[in-house]
């Protein structure tokens, strides 16, 4: 029992969980921007004043819009290149915003740290049940092959009898939310629970995760903890 | 008025009634005008209704003895002699058997009672007649009602001026019990207000009440606690608070309830229910207000028992509450916000210092009682919160009570600590003491200083208290967010506390919110400190200019990547430094005037130095924000103006047209323009006219500028500087301007870069705008060249008219929709409708003016309501789907920028066009069409859930990564998806279920993270469709 690693877990404050950082400004910005100054420039003005409806932005903003309502004349004049200009207007673009992002631990990470624990009224995260290093990726980023997400949980104590129910609340979140070439395993880390194997072996069971997702009642519970994600 | 009249009055009042009773009104009020103009007489009309008092229709005789008490009722208080007086009062009398009248004879009697020469005599009879006589328990609440008016009646005349001190002795017994006799039982809310009323005037006003306080208690308490749900469509309009209050002030009314009142509210305090707890802890407050110290002497300790079980159990702040920066002022004292456990809080508030003011020895006895209980909670550190908040409460009496708290209270308590969960506490009860304070000597103000705090306990432990909270706050270590953040909120407050910190003090919690802002990551501690420091410049703003907001100032350096130093911190960014000065400088006056004018400077120098663009961009930002930011609380005013124009605008001026970091910068150079447009827009309007002819020497005439010689790019600074000038200036050769302009724009063509152009165009919009007159730019309108640049600069000319509101700007805009089918240009001009409603900052409305520009507030109305049934028209009858495109492409880039309340109107027409719209080849207009969608989703749900089997399948192509769909839409589209399962009903969604959930299983990988985690949350949305709720 003293090698147990999370009996009484410091429980984190909701802005304490691990986040991606520097990407708040991005997501306030959509992407599609003509070039990497005015990305650069909107990501300095954030950090002074972090909303959407400064005016600055806003007529930085309008700068942009009306620089680009003006395509070259030249162009659009002759009709048959019309289809054309756009097309090669489309590829820019394209390319400028499919600097793709991969799916990463803390992506994982964040959508799972918020399941509420089914007898605590705080999330998975806050209990340390999951953590950002017990997450590996291994995804190559080809939409052909393969990947695998491995998930190590931590139960709050050695005979939690819950860990299987956490599982399956882990599984149904990331089952309906990773493409389906994703293979997710989830395992009890090691020393963290006295029935290891045998429950290792039961969230690992296709057939019971399917007969489990058949059961209404026991759907509602996993509903009822994803309820609080984000 | 003739015997004929009166019968056939008579008649008509008894055919009225009931029927139409203001007729029946109207007809009582022409026999009672000829009753006081003596014409006839009362007793006539009596021998009139002879033959239907007499009837043995049960409904006639009421109809007859309802028209004399209403004739009655309208006759004048002094116009009836003793003797008629005397007569009715008997002829009512003996109505009083007839047990089918009792309604008409109450309010014959109520009529009478008022009358002057109703003898007291008569008065006692009526009053021993509703005694003895009158059930209340057998009739209905409106006759209930009468007795009790009867009953105000007598207590106005007898008892409110009281003229005969013998008379009221004889009717005051009587009185008295006829109320109780009434009141029994009483149900009906109207009838009980008026009750409750009785009540509290007889317990005020009578005398001998002492015999009847016992009765005349039950009858109130008996009500209590009261609760009453008002009916639909109450004509009398009682509210349970109504009820409530009436209750609670007649119970409160008289100290000989006193006993009474305690013991069975207190018996009440164990109810379960916390809104009857309110009740009772609200009355029982009053109580302790009104009945005063002497009641309290015998019952404090059965209070204090009641309320510490109350208070100990039921602890409503929590750590959250006081963890928050932005606490709620303590003026509000209105009765009703009281929470439970605030009530009792202020109960105990209310016992001391009644007891105090009363007896200092029972006072002592109190506190001593209440100390000697709670003392045990510090040492065990149990209830501490509550036990804090019981003492401070009791300390808010007065100053000697509170010096006494303090004294022996803080000795308890009061001590340095390195555990942080003890400092923890510590530092929260403060802040109790705080409130306090604050409580009872006032909040500092500017004004405060005229009357001085007396000296109190609490100042000599200032020191101490200040020591523990700098510790805290900058000794422990940065992980403890709570202590810190807990010891900045407890020092915001001293500094709100009158009279207590010094100045040195105040400049010392200065720096050190500011080292600690600067220095410190933490959200929460960046708001507090924030809060802080913006609370301190409500009041002391020169010292947070002189210690906090220079110091910060100064920080800046000359070049980007240059380290800057605070304490031992050494990557502090240039960003934060300038984020904390807008955030904490809004609405100060000199803040906001002294950053300017410093962030100026600094940019002077920044610009100089090469390699700069994005310091200056930020240092630019910064300085146009502060502008933009205070320019609605008029804090930058006319003098300020003036004086940043003297001090900042050379410099300015300097590096716009000299340095390459501004030149050449689009967003530098049109962003400072702006800044240069904020100065000249608030200097004075005497000043404009100078100003113009100075600027258009600088630029145009004179000097080796010349924008419209060749393109040249200061064009921007001069357009902006020219949109802020008064529209009354006159323009210098404004038609040779105008000419040359689009001159210039035909002559460079290509060679024009964009800015330059963009600037140009905008010159034309400001100058068509208020400038030159509507006929000279239509004028120079040239319908023949189809060039692009030309109708570009048209567009632009006739914006400046569509934003006016101009009569011709319909006639204009019609000429460009036909523009639209040309096959050559229909899609560039296409592309340009949406110059036309799109917002231009230097040409916005600002409150309180209307002399910088000509634009009418609902242009945009006016613009959509000329083009919209016009394009709708023109798409349906065109078969060329090209020219289909540009209508719609039209179309929805006007209405991106165009209110969605502005649409709803239309949207009956619109809904197909926008269907049609999510398929255009072109990703804006995507976007635009789901916009609309999204903001008329709410609104127009029918019409959603009729088009569900066209909309879904097309959002389900929207969200898959093609040509057209770029993130904005897919991202919206996946909304929209997700907005439909609130707006559409259930039934309708279920069958789509199966097709988006598959049909998003794509979307799981798309390449952008925002957007799968939108497509999670849409799924999530649709698993859980029809999902039978948990528990």
């Amino acid at each position: 029992m003293s090698e147990f690693l999370n009996e009484n877990p410091d429980i984190l404050e909701e802005n304490q969980l691990p986040t991606r950082k520097e990407d708040s400004a991005k997501d306030l910005l959509l992407g599609g921007f003509s070039n990497e100054t005015t990305v650069k420039r909107r990501r300095l003005l954030l950090k002074i004043d972090h909303s959407l409806k400064s005016q600055v932005l806003q007529d930085i903003e309008l700068l942009d819009k009306l620089l680009s309502i003006r395509t070259p004349p030249e162009l659009t004049s002759d009709e048959d290149s019309l289809p054309e200009e756009s097309e090669a207007e489309s590829v820019t673009s394209q390319k400028n915003e499919e600097e793709s992002e991969l799916i990463d631990a803390q992506e994982i990470y964040d959508l799972i740290a918020h399941i509420s624990d089914p007898e605590h009224p705080l999330s998975l995260g806050q209990l340390s049940v999951v953590n950002l290093e017990d997450i590996d990726v291994h995804d190559s980023g080809n939409q052909d092959e393969m990947a695998e997400v491995v998930i190590r949980i931590t139960p709050t104590i050695t005979h939690c009898s819950l860990a299987t129910l956490i599982g399956l609340g882990i599984r149904v979140r990331l089952e309906r939310s990773l493409p389906p070439r994703f293979r997710i395993t989830i395992l009890l880390k090691k020393g963290t629970h006295d029935s290891e194997n045998q429950v290792n072996k039961q969230l690992n069971d296709k057939e019971r995760v399917a007969a489990a997702c058949e059961n209404d009642q026991l759907l509602g519970v996993v509903s009822k903890m994803l309820v609080t994600c984000k | 008025m003739t015997p004929d009249d009166l019968n056939s009055a008579i008649v008509t009042f008894m055919a009225n009634l009931n029927i139409d009773d203001s007729k029946a009104n109207e007809t009582a009020a022409v026999v009672t005008e000829s009753i006081v103009d003596r014409s006839i007489k009362l007793l006539e009309v009596v021998v009139a209704l002879k033959d239907y008092f007499l009837s043995e229709n049960e409904v006639e005789r009421k109809k007859a003895l309802t028209c004399l008490s209403t004739i009655l009722g309208k006759t004048p208080k002094d116009h009836l002699s003793k003797n008629e007086c005397s007569v009715i009062f008997q002829f009512y009398q003996s109505k009083l058997d007839d047990q089918a009248l009792v309604k008409e004879v109450l309010e014959g009697f109520a009529a009478l009672a008022p009358m002057k020469f109703v003898s007291v005599n008569e008065i006692i009879q009526l009053l021993r007649l509703l005694l003895d006589n009158y059930q209340q328990g057998q009739h209905l609440a409106p006759t209930r009602l009468i007795p009790f008016e009867i009953l105000e009646n007598i207590f106005d005349r007898f008892f409110v001026n009281v003229s005969s001190m013998e008379q009221v002795k004889r009717i005051n017994d009587i009185f008295i019990e006829t109320f109780l006799h009434i009141a029994n039982g009483e149900k009906d809310p109207r009838n009980l207000l008026l009750s409750f009323t009785l009540n509290q005037s007889i317990t005020t006003n009578l005398q001998n009440v002492r015999n009847f306080k016992e009765d005349l208690f039950d009858v109130l308490f008996c009500y209590f606690p009261i609760t009453f749900k008002p009916p639909k469509h109450d004509p009398y309009k009682i509210s349970n608070q109504d009820l409530k209050t009436a209750l609670r002030s007649a119970i409160t009314a008289t100290p000989l309830f006193a006993e009474d009142a305690y013991s069975n509210l207190l018996d009440k305090l164990t109810a379960s229910s916390p809104v009857v707890k309110n009740d009772t802890l609200l009355t029982l407050l009053e109580c302790v207000r009104k009945f005063g110290g002497s009641s309290i002497l015998g019952n404090w300790k059965l209070l204090w028992n009641a309320l510490k079980f109350e208070i100990m159990q039921n602890s409503e702040l929590n750590e959250n509450a006081l963890l928050n920066p932005y606490s709620k002022d303590q003026s509000s004292d209105g009765m009703v916000q009281y929470t439970n456990y605030e009530a009792s809080l202020k109960i105990v508030n209310l016992m001391g210092l009644e007891l105090y003011n009363f007896d200092k020895v029972s006072f002592q006895k109190f506190f001593t009682h209440v100390l000697d209980e709670l003392k045990p909670n510090f040492k065990y550190e149990k209830n501490l919160k509550q036990t804090c908040q019981i003492l401070s409460a009791i300390g808010s009496g007065n100053l000697e009570i509170f010096n006494q708290v303090i004294s022996s209270t803080f000795p308890l308590f009061l001590a340095n600590t390195s555990e942080v969960a003890k400092l923890k506490l510590l530092i929260m009860n403060l802040s109790f003491f705080f409130d306090a304070y604050i409580d009872l000597f006032g909040r500092v103000t500017e004004a405060s200083l005229e009357r001085p705090v007396p000296h109190n306990k609490l100042a000599e432990y200032k020191d101490e208290i200040i020591m523990i909270l700098s510790m805290a706050l900058t000794s422990s270590s940065k992980s403890e967010v709570t202590v810190r953040t807990l010891s900045v909120i407890q020092f915001t407050k001293m500094i709100k506390m009158k009279d207590f910190l010094t100045p040195e003090e105040v400049s010392l919690v200065i720096q050190y919110f500011t080292e600690t802002i600067l220095t410190d990551d933490n959200k929460n501690i960046y708001y507090a400190c924030l809060e802080g420091l913006k609370t301190i410049s409500e009041v002391y703003e020169n010292l947070v200019f002189e210690i906090s907001l220079k110091r910060l100032l100064d920080l800046l350096p000359d070049y980007f990547g240059k380290k800057i130093r605070v304490n031992d911190e050494e990557n502090i960014q240039i960003e934060t430094i300038l984020k904390i000065i807008l955030d904490f400088t809004t609405s100060r006056h000199i803040l906001v005037k002294e950053s300017i004018t410093s962030l100026g400077t600094k940019l002077n120098t920044v610009a100089k130095v090469s390699k700069s663009k994005e310091y200056c961009f930020l240092l630019i930002s910064t300085i146009y924000s502060l502008l933009n930011n205070n320019q609605n609380d008029n804090v930058v005013k006319e003098e300020d103006a003036l004086a940043l124009k003297q001090t900042i605008e050379p410099k300015l001026f300097e590096i716009i047209t000299k340095e390459p970091t501004i030149r050449d910068d689009n967003y530098n150079l049109t962003l400072l323009s702006n800044v240069l447009f904020f100065i000249n827009l608030k200097m004075p309007q005497a000043i404009h006219q100078k100003e113009l002819d100075r600027y258009d020497k600088l630029f145009i005439f004179e000097g080796d500028i010349r924008i419209l010689n060749a393109p040249n790019i200061l064009i921007v600074p001069y357009v902006k500087i020219l949109s802020a000038i008064n529209k009354t200036c006159e323009l210098p050769q404004k038609s040779v301007v105008l000419v040359d302009t689009i001159q210039l724009l035909r002559m460079y063509g290509s060679k024009v870069t964009e800015t330059e152009k963009l600037g140009y165009l905008e010159l034309l919009l400001v100058l068509s705008n208020k400038f030159v007159s509507e006929d000279d730019v239509i004028k120079s309108f040239d319908w023949k060249d189809l060039s692009l640049a030309n109708i570009e600069t048209m567009v632009w000319l006739a914006k400046g008219l569509v934003m006016q509101n101009s009569l011709k700007s319909s006639e204009i805009v019609k000429k460009f929709i036909d523009l639209l089918s040309n096959q050559e240009i229909g899609s560039f001009v296409a592309k340009l409708f949406e110059v036309f409603v799109v917002d231009i900052s230097s040409l916005k409305k600002f409150k309180g003016m209307n002399w910088n520009n000509n634009v009418k507030i609902l242009y945009k109305q006016k613009f959509f309501g000329d083009i919209f049934q016009t394009l709708v028209n023109n798409y349906r009858t065109t078969v060329d789907m090209a020219v289909k495109c540009n209508y719609l492409t039209a179309l929805s880039l006007v209405l991106k920028h165009t209110p969605s309340k502005l649409v709803g109107p239309f949207i009956n027409d619109l809904f197909p066009l926008l269907l049609q719209a999510l398929d255009m080849p072109d990703s804006e207009v995507r976007v635009s069409a789901l916009e609309t969608l999204k903001d008329s989703t709410d609104k127009h749900n029918n019409l959603i859930t009729e088009h569900i089997s066209t909309i879904i399948p097309l959002l389900l192509s929207l969200v898959l990564p093609q040509k057209y769909n770029n993130v904005s839409v897919r991202l919206m589209a996946l909304q929209l998806l997700e907005m439909t399962t609130t707006v559409v009903p259930l039934n309708y969604c279920l069958s789509y279920q199966d097709d988006v959930l598959s049909g998003l299983i794509p979307v799981l990988s798309d390449k952008k993270r925002m957007v799968r985690k939108q497509c999670i949350d849409t799924r999530q949305v649709y698993f859980e469709l029809g999902q039978i709720p948990f528990e």
